[in-house]
């Protein structure tokens, strides 16, 4: 009987122990690797082929990184690096300023793409040369909410549109669909993504760049105060790791697309070019110059389109949501 | 105990489970620490519940998914019912349409919110049908059953009286079906809930789901729980409808029984 009690409660301490570890999303491993556990913000895609390459080519270990992708929603992501549960996370650059309103504290620490990536698409006959061409159409996006939302009322804000001159039309991750059937005039959509798969299925279509209008803080890696005090050389070695797999991605598309094989299931069986030419776009966007550095112009622009839109009620203090410090 | 200190001592207890549970939760969140956005504390939500009643926006959005539950839930039925009344008449017609409707239910639901949102549009039309998609399963198996377990002597003392189908069906087979019936309803009015919720999710600019989404993309933990507890009533009000039908239908079977 004593045996048995004893049994259960090494058990439930074992049982706590491991609980506990799996809450944590950097821990050291036997080979002295540091875990991290990165929310990507999407599904497995070749847009991120500057990971997968990093990791492949060895980036991520030399700086003492092992690296596990996470494709769970974006805002919970931010969520669990607000909640110091993870360390890092790639966003949209919209939702830093959102979540430091609401009391998280996370901070921007890395640009990922140089251009906000959100576009609007429209079929060549909607003759849409102009963000004030968008007035009275029906326009498609996921929701109201993210990226394409906070990307589209910044060019409707630029031409001084507002919501109830157009139709807004939530359709979920579907806009391609609903632009080849005609259910929508417009869709708002990635820059890298939803354009590149219309041109492939054979549409005209055109683009109105969110970037070409009003620049704004694009997608990049957060990470939280705590960790940045305690332990800003993680924040340098991640940070540094992913530059350095930028670099080779841009500097070796084939190769970086290879690896993309290891981490997309199917992508044997997609359209070659299509994903090459979604791989190709997106590794435009991640030029800044210098790599990963943030516009603080983009920051202001950002806050006050978002104080527009009512996502945010007040000012927030800016130089504490990002940092180009580790960009070196 | 007389019947109303009987319900007093019950309304009693619900009483100090509610508070128990909320203490409960005040206790945890105060003392763990955890943040608000990850689990806000009960006078957070309550707050923001305050809010949203002021507003007007909570009555906007619920209004607009039971609006999609009430109707996927009749265009549900409605399909469930002429369908488990055909299934249950002809077995015929239950070979051939059995593989169907039984593999149909493998699909999640999930699967092909999306899909209905790009073949119908993003407007209330997919959302219902959803409901009416989730609620059809249950009540359709229910139908079978309870048309299935009319006693066969009852069919022939109809006909003995030369009763006419519509009378067969209005006299014998509604009426001894009902119970079963009324269990598959049941579930399938909660469900109902659930499959205009999960329309909502995929593409929506109003309804509840659409609030949860809104409460994670500003990450205002305080409006989701708003609105899922919004959620959870809206399903106990239409389970309760449910529950008050049966007990009002069904009487006359409670007095047999006596």
């Amino acid at each position: 009987m004593k045996s048995m009690k004893r049994f259960f409660l090494t058990l439930l301490v074992v049982l706590l122990l491991s609980s506990c570890g799996g809450l944590t999303g950097s821990e050291q491993t036997s080979g002295e690797l540091t875990h991290i556990r990165l929310p990507m913000g999407y599904i497995p895609n070749v847009q991120y082929a500057p990971f997968y390459a990093g990791v492949e080519e060895g980036f991520f270990a030399e700086e003492g990184l092992e690296i596990e992708f996470d494709y769970s929603y974006e805002t919970d992501g931010v969520a669990l690096v607000g909640a110091n549960e993870l360390q890092f996370s790639l966003v949209s650059g919209e939702q830093v300023p959102i979540a430091r309103a609401e009391g998280l504290p996370i901070v921007y620490v890395m640009a990922w793409y140089g251009q906000y990536p959100i576009a609007v698409v429209a079929k060549s006959e909607q003759n849409i040369n102009s963000p004030a061409d968008l007035a009275g159409k029906s326009i498609a996006l996921p929701g109201l909410f993210g990226a394409n939302y906070v990307g589209l009322r910044a060019l409707m804000g630029y031409a001084g549109l507002e919501e109830k001159d157009v139709i807004l039309e939530s359709v979920g991750f579907n806009q391609v669909e609903v632009l080849a059937a005609d259910t929508s005039e417009v869709i708002v959509g990635y820059v890298a993504n939803e354009p590149v798969q219309l041109t492939a299925q054979g549409y005209d279509v055109d683009l109105l760049l969110v970037s070409d209008y009003l620049e704004l803080v694009s997608n990049g890696l957060i990470t939280n105060q705590t960790t940045l005090v305690e332990d800003p050389e993680l924040v340098r070695r991640m940070v540094s790791a992913t530059l350095k797999s930028i670099q080779f991605a841009v500097e070796n598309p084939d190769q970086a697309y290879q690896h993309c094989f290891k981490y997309i299931e199917g992508l044997e069986d997609a359209d070659q070019e299509v994903q090459m030419e979604v791989m190709e776009s997106s590794l435009a966007l991640y030029q800044t110059d210098p790599y990963g550095y943030s516009n603080p112009q983009a920051w202001e622009n950002m806050q006050e389109v978002l104080l527009e839109m009512g996502l945010m009620k007040e000012h927030i203090n800016l130089s504490e949501a990002y940092t180009n410090d580790f960009i070196q | 105990m007389k019947p109303w200190a009987a319900r007093l001592k019950r309304i009693g207890f619900l009483i100090i489970s509610t508070l128990g549970g909320l203490l409960l939760w005040q206790l945890f969140t105060t003392y763990s620490k955890i943040p608000s956005f990850i689990f806000p504390k009960p006078a957070e939500v309550w707050a923001r519940l305050i809010t949203v009643i002021n507003d007007g926006s909570l009555l906007y959005h619920t209004w607009v998914t039971l609006q999609e539950v009430i109707l996927g839930l009749a265009l549900g039925l409605t399909a469930a019912i002429l369908t488990g009344y055909l299934l249950a008449k002809s077995r015929l017609v239950e070979r051939v349409l059995s593989p169907y409707i039984v593999a149909s239910q493998s699909i999640p639901i999930v699967a092909i919110a999306p899909l209905l949102v790009i073949w119908l549009g993003p407007g209330i039309l997919s959302k219902i049908l959803t409901s009416a998609l989730i609620v059809f399963f249950p009540v359709l198996v229910n139908t079978i059953v309870g048309l299935r377990s009319v006693p066969s002597e009852l069919y022939d003392l109809m006909r003995s009286l030369q009763a006419s189908p519509w009378q067969r069906i209005v006299k014998l087979e509604i009426p001894a079906a009902l119970p079963v019936f009324l269990g598959g309803l049941r579930i399938g009015a909660t469900l109902a809930v659930i499959g205009a919720v999960v329309g909502e999710f995929v593409g929506a600019d109003k309804g509840l789901g659409f609030l949860v989404n809104v409460g994670r993309g500003l990450y205002d933990t305080a409006l989701v729980f708003v609105a899922v507890f919004t959620l959870v009533l809206l399903a106990l009000g239409l389970y309760g409808t449910v529950v008050f039908l049966e007990n009002h239908l069904l009487a006359w079977q409670k007095r047999n029984g006596d």
